[in-house]
């Protein structure tokens, strides 16, 4: 008699639980969390049209093509970005004083030139979850590159972050600086150096 | 359903005993705390690398594991932990005694840990799960265990 009157309601109860669980995976009210910084979302728009350049010096070596990929997964061609536009290269590690004490100046320097030179972090040596953390503490809004065998690293000769490489319009290898560059000066070298222009 | 009730408060008073036992043991003899020395875990990752002399770094080529924020531990010699802690950042030390004219030398890079450590006969220091490092007593610049690497 009274596992007769206790199925039902148990049945009652377990159907109601299945209709409180699906009602959970198709709540509208749940933000989707944010994608990873450093992806598809940090790509470059197009070229600005009144983009104006200097040409690159006669014999200077080509930069090391590369391919990586993004933070979220997106495949990234370096010679893809640099056939339109000159590209700044900022090798970096979360773990990184120097990085870190210049990463907010060189994040609004690459927000100014955004479009007309495209920053692109290298990142190696380092853990996913310290590198997003460092990527939103300082704002970085341009694609990064997570470099785990350190190819791209070797390509050009970085063996310790922080490291600074500009690459003219066409791939040109213009300048490097192994330990970085203070970001106001990197701002005085690309004025000199690719624009042709006042941002 | 009083008997019940006795029953419950005889368990939980024989759990509170057994508890204060082992409460009482752990404050015996074979847990007293060590009398610890403070010193200074120094290492010298000798990779000569160009940098400023007195920069942060981080060790290279194959000692890439030696940077801020690194886990690490010292042991004693039977591998025992007796501290575990993160690097700090690594200091740019000048390969040679000599001035180049130029402000990116050959250098070392120099780690200094502040640590306090029971008396060992030996100690090592292991570095982000590597294999551990020989510490050496050194009180030339006061007390410190180093080691140079590699």
């Amino acid at each position: 008699m009274t596992r007769r009157r206790l199925l039902p309601l148990l049945l009652a109860l377990l159907l109601a639980g299945t209709a409180g669980v699906a009602g959970c995976t198709g709540d509208p009210a749940e933000p989707a969390p944010p994608p990873p910084a450093g992806g598809a979302a940090a790509l470059p728009g197009p070229v600005p049209t009144d983009l104006a350049l200097r040409p690159a010096p006669e014999g200077a070596p080509a930069a090391p093509a590369f391919t990586g990929t993004l933070t979220d997964g997106t495949p990234l061609t370096a010679a893809q970005l640099w056939a339109d536009r000159p590209v700044v290269l900022t090798f970096f590690s979360s773990w990184c004083t120097i990085c870190a004490d210049r990463q907010d100046a060189l994040s609004e320097l690459a927000a100014t030139y955004r479009d007309r030179v495209v920053f692109v972090g290298v990142a190696a040596v380092d853990q996913p979850d310290d590198l997003q953390e460092y990527l939103r503490a300082h704002r970085v809004a341009y694609p990064v590159v997570v470099d785990e065998e350190q190819a791209i690293w070797r390509s050009y000769a970085v063996r310790e972050p922080p490291a600074v490489v500009i690459v003219a319009k066409g791939g040109a290898l213009l300048r490097g600086w192994p330990g970085g560059i203070e970001v106001a000066d990197l701002d005085q070298r690309l004025r000199e150096l690719v624009l042709a222009e006042t941002p | 359903m009083r008997r019940r009730t006795t029953t419950r408060a005889g368990a939980l008073l024989a759990l509170l005993l057994a508890g204060t036992a082992g409460v009482a043991g752990c404050t015996g003899d074979d847990a007293a705390p060590e009398d610890v020395s403070a010193t200074t875990v120094r290492v010298l990752v000798r990779d000569i690398n160009l940098r400023p002399v007195g920069a942060d770094c981080a060790g290279t080529g194959g000692y890439q594991y030696f940077h801020h924020k690194a886990p690490f531990r010292v042991l004693d010699g039977e591998d025992r932990a007796l501290v575990t802690g993160t690097l700090p950042a690594g200091t740019a030390v000048a390969v040679f005694d000599e001035d180049l004219g130029v402000e990116r030398v050959p250098t070392y890079c120099e780690f200094a840990v502040p640590v306090s450590v029971p008396q060992r006969a030996a100690y090592r220091l292991e570095v982000a799960g590597k294999p551990a490092h020989d510490l050496t007593s050194d009180s030339s610049e006061g007390p410190a265990l180093v080691a140079v690497v590699p």
